[in-house]
């Protein structure tokens, strides 16, 4: 008798053979423990018996005060000339990680753009899996806006689709076990720029509707000085839409990170990669989208 | 001395007021959540046909509720790694 191995086992089975060859070249394996064969014995020991872990995240997550603790900032440039012309260009500064930032902000648009231009070369009367379950997620977000903002809105949904793939995946890259990857929502400048671009669509688009001066008279009535509470509360709906999103992202990756720490980064904390990576990634994503989208239909309402 | 006395006592406090302020800020959103989860359990209850919808609107309910709890995250990792 023949057993076949299911597609999902497979699956598994590949995921489980890379990461331990991405965990062995990342280096933590090797610097962290010793594996081999010592005076006849087979040895499995730490090596660096004394582990910081509050180092170990000033690391991860504050990149530019580790380089100006530690000094190793000249090898990640490559030449002591780039380094110079950066450090002229920052003030003084090295901004490694905005760098980082950057160059996982690119990679996102990267599989943005790969993933519309795949989708899009293999559009078919007759979908394939992949097309359908974009097409749901089209769906879903299209009868939102309609719900919220009216049939004759439904010119919005580009924006929210966009808003939530983009998020959602920003929360997803921060599984693969790369080193160097991150969440790009993880740093506070990518939420709070998302928020206030939210807060900015919603502006303008009472002012499209309503016209400006109408918009300016809804926040005095009466002219008497309360309108200053009004502007607070706009501006604290960028600081609570993009803070939710921030320290949701940020607290799971402190959490998986000092619970790796525990196990000496030998285990993949698989559980816990799937609450805070899956679920709480694409909870927080879909509220983002929807708190934008109630926004909008708050302000354009009648 | 003195100075590694006072950034002692310092960090001392930062890190006592980083575990007040994450247990209390714990106990609101735990609460809401929990209300806001029975609620839709009796909601699902009494119309099962509107069982997606109303998970659907839990959930989102649950995130807002939790956000003040984030709020009290952030300022607990902002006087542990900070001060």
């Amino acid at each position: 008798m023949t057993k076949k191995k299911s597609p999902m086992m497979k699956i598994f089975i590949i995921f489980f053979v890379v990461e331990i060859a991405l965990v062995l070249i990342s280096g933590n394996f090797t610097k962290e423990l010793e594996i081999g064969f010592d005076n006849g014995k087979f040895v499995f020991r730490q090596i660096e018996s004394e582990f910081n872990l509050q180092e170990k995240i000033t690391e991860e997550f504050q990149i530019d005060e580790y380089n100006a603790q530690h000094e190793e900032v000249k090898d990640l440039y490559g030449s002591e000339k780039l380094f110079s012309v950066f450090k002229t260009l920052s003030m003084g500064e090295t901004p490694v990680g905005t760098f980082q930032l950057l160059r996982m902000l690119l990679i996102v648009d990267i599989v943005l753009l790969f993933m519309a231009l795949f989708i899009r070369k293999f559009l078919a009367g007759r979908p394939s899996k992949s097309q359908l379950i974009f097409e749901m997620i089209y769906t879903m977000l299209e009868d939102f806006v309609r719900e919220t903002l009216g049939k004759d809105k439904i010119y919005y949904t580009p924006y929210i689709v966009t808003l939530f793939i983009f998020i959602w995946i920003c929360n997803m890259i921060g599984m693969i076990p790369i080193p160097g990857f991150m969440e790009p929502t993880r740093n506070l400048n990518v939420p709070l720029g998302l928020g206030l671009m939210a807060v900015v669509v919603v502006h303008f688009s009472a002012v499209k509707f309503k016209g400006a001066w109408k918009h300016i008279q809804e926040y005095m009535p009466h002219k008497n000085p309360l309108f200053i509470l009004d502007i607070v509360g706009e501006v604290s709906k960028i600081v609570s839409i993009s803070f939710r999103l921030f320290g949701n992202i940020l607290g799971g990756a402190i959490i998986i990170l000092v619970v790796s720490s525990l196990v000496s980064f030998v285990v993949f904390p698989v559980g816990l990669n799937l609450f805070f990576g899956v679920f709480v990634g694409t909870i927080q994503a879909f509220v983002f989208t929807m708190l934008a989208l109630t926004y909008i239909g708050v302000e354009i309402s009648e | 001395m003195e100075l590694t006395l006072a950034h002692g006592i310092v960090k001392a406090a930062a890190l006592l007021g980083a575990g007040l302020c994450m247990g209390m800020g714990a106990l609101g959103p735990g609460v809401g959540e929990g209300f806001v989860a029975g609620k839709a359990c009796e909601g699902i209850a009494r119309s099962p046909e509107n069982a997606s919808l109303i998970t659907r609107t839990m959930l989102v309910g649950q995130a807002v509720s939790e956000s003040t709890g984030i709020y009290s995250l952030v300022i607990a990792l902002l006087l542990i790694f900070s001060s």
